[in-house]
């Protein structure tokens, strides 16, 4: 077995020949949503399954992940926390603010935030980031998988507000929840046209890649803002 | 220009810059925080124009002083929060449900034994026309038609009643049945007005849109308010229409047109041509009142105004019934073939 860090806290590990993703376990001995844990010199990993996780496709589809172990992370569309755990695991010295805004899922991000000291829950709509002002600081990432039919909008007014000069996005794009009958190519091209200047922010796109075999009409984004004046 | 933003640790005045000018930190009770920060999540205050560096400003301001007391007691006040809002959603609608459905246990127990009442004390006093509650209050409180006092309005009828007599021990039987089927009725009403209640904080925009009770029904035959917001509004249309829709997938009966928001007196006082266009406008104002109320919880009074808008359109858009498609000379509209041609088509 060898473990190797492809990035800040994510690992890629060789199990007898299979390579398969994980994070170190921050709370050890505790699995989260049923993922394999293993031991590697005194080490305890969680297995991180990319079929149930964007961010996870995305590591494996070669995604440089700009997620460092002291990074501030606003996540929108948390859902019940599959990938909040594993970005907990990889902040181990930052913090992630999880949107979420159906209290029946949010109820299952609650007991995982119980357990974890670094992730804040917030109840609220992705699209009125006024409403979580008073709580969430300036972010060195924002993440978002919101499965909306507005996927650009909501990442440009959130990182307008929220994300710190030359922060990163990372993004999820579901074509269907847009259009379920136009080409998701033509989809992707639409939304990441906007991102490049459609709604007063403007990103230089670093990476965008299809997350196919993993995630059926996802495209998966990595984005830098722009700053006034460059 | 200067300006006031409270956050979740206390009331800030900032400047341009976004540097503190004053500040007011908050007790540091996280229970009271965690309203506070659920009043401010709803109260759309003025915010400056990019997030500032609320941490630093918390520090500054001496609300805490390390990193680690921020993290601690920000994430404990959020998880408060949000236990709070989701306790208070979450359970509201399993009672609804329980309350609709023991509406309908009731509905059924009082007809049977308000039937029994009716016929049993029928013996006795056969000239006495009523029925249900009225009958139910009358037997309650008379028992023998013989304590009818003369200045009743029945006291004419009970005197020359041709029912034969009531014997001591049949009447207190009777009173108590009565007196039964009383406290049913009340317990109803009750249960109406809990309900009326209750839908106002789990589904205002439902109980808006559609009523309290018949949409209370709709989150009761669909599961959850979940499940309901879930539906397409074809489906909401035609829930509770389950006998209909049997039929139609077994024999080649058409797909029910309605179901129980047929029932709302919009579409039962309307004429019949009109019914199915008022069914479907209401259905989608329906569901999108109940996904409001599931997703955001907030009132939205515009979704009744346009339902509104929408009921008035389609009542003067189809003021007279479609002619018949087979009389000579039909002068249809353009708007009225289509229609026609619509219905034929799908068969
Ligand atoms: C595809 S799931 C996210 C899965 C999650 N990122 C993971 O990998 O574990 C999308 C989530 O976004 C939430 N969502 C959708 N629209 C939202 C909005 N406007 N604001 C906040 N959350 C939203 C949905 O309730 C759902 O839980």
């Amino acid at each position: 077995m060898s473990v190797e860090e492809l990035s800040d806290g994510i690992f890629e590990i060789d199990l007898d020949g299979r390579k398969t993703l994980a994070t170190k376990n921050i709370m050890p001995g505790i699995s989260v949503y049923g993922e394999r844990l293993f031991r590697e010199e005194g080490v305890e990993y969680r297995l991180w399954d990319p079929r149930r996780s964007k961010l996870g496709a995305m590591v494996l589809k070669k995604f440089e992940i700009p997620l460092k172990y002291d990074s501030t992370v606003l996540y929108l569309g948390a859902a019940s926390g599959t990938t909040v755990s594993h970005v907990s695991d990889i902040l181990r010295d930052g913090l992630v603010y999880a949107v979420e805004f159906s209290p029946r899922t949010m109820r299952d991000l609650i007991q995982l935030c119980d357990q974890r000291p670094n992730i804040i829950p917030i109840l609220a709509d992705a699209n009125k980031p006024l409403s979580y002002a008073h709580i969430v600081e300036k972010a060195d990432v924002i993440f978002q998988d919101v499965a909306q039919p507005n996927q650009a909008e909501i990442a440009s007014v959130n990182s307008k507000y929220f994300l710190e000069k030359h922060g990163h996005l990372i993004l999820s794009i579901k074509s269907r929840s847009i259009d379920t009958l136009a080409s998701p190519k033509k989809i992707f091209k639409d939304e990441v046209h906007k991102l490049e200047g459609g709604f007063g922010v403007e990103f230089e796109v670093l990476q965008r890649k299809e997350l196919d075999s993993f995630h059926e009409d996802h495209l998966g984004l990595v984005a830098r803002m722009f700053v006034d004046g460059e | 220009m200067v300006s006031e933003f409270t956050v979740w640790f206390g009331r800030l005045t900032l400047d341009e810059a976004g540097e503190l000018i004053d500040c007011h930190p908050f007790e540091k009770n996280p229970d009271i925080l965690a309203e506070r920060l659920l009043e401010l999540q709803e109260g759309g205050q003025k915010v400056p124009a990019t997030a500032p560096d609320l941490r630093r400003l918390a520090f500054d301001c001496g609300f805490v002083d390390m990193d680690e007391d921020y993290d601690v007691l920000l994430r404990d006040v959020c998880i408060r929060a949000a236990k709070n809002r989701i306790s208070s959603t979450d359970t509201d609608d399993v009672r609804i449900v329980h309350a609709v459905e023991a509406l309908d246990d009731i509905d059924k127990n009082v007809n049977e034994l308000s039937e029994r009442l009716l016929e049993w004390y029928g013996l006795y006093f056969p000239e006495l026309e009523l029925t249900g509650e009225p009958l139910s209050r009358f037997v309650l409180a008379f028992g023998s038609r013989a304590n009818v006092p003369d200045d009743h309005p029945l006291f004419e009828k009970a005197s020359k009643s041709m029912g034969s007599e009531l014997s001591f021990a049949d009447e207190e039987l009777l009173r108590s049945f009565a007196s039964n089927l009383c406290s049913l009725y009340d317990t109803r009403r009750h249960i109406e007005s809990y309900i009326v209640t209750g839908m106002g904080s789990l589904a205002p925009n439902l109980a808006d849109v559609a009523g309290a009770l018949l949409g209370a029904r709709l989150i009761s035959i669909a599961g959850s308010l979940q499940k309901l917001a879930s539906f397409p509004s074809s489906t909401v249309q035609v829930i509770g229409a389950n006998r209909a829709l049997f039929k139609h997938l077994r024999s080649n009966t058409p797909p029910p047109k309605h179901g129980i928001i047929f029932n709302n007196i919009i579409i039962k006082n309307a004429p019949w041509w009109q019914r199915g266009k008022l069914a479907r406008a209401f259905a989608a104002k329906i569901s999108l009142a109940s996904r409001t109320d599931f997703y955001s919880g907030k009132k939205d009074p515009s979704i009744k105004e346009k339902l509104e808008l929408k009921l008035t359109a389609i009542r003067n858009a189809n003021p007279s019934p479609p002619k018949k498609e087979t009389k000579p000379g039909g002068k249809a509209s353009g708007a009225r073939g289509k229609g026609r041609k619509k219905k034929g088509g799908k068969r």
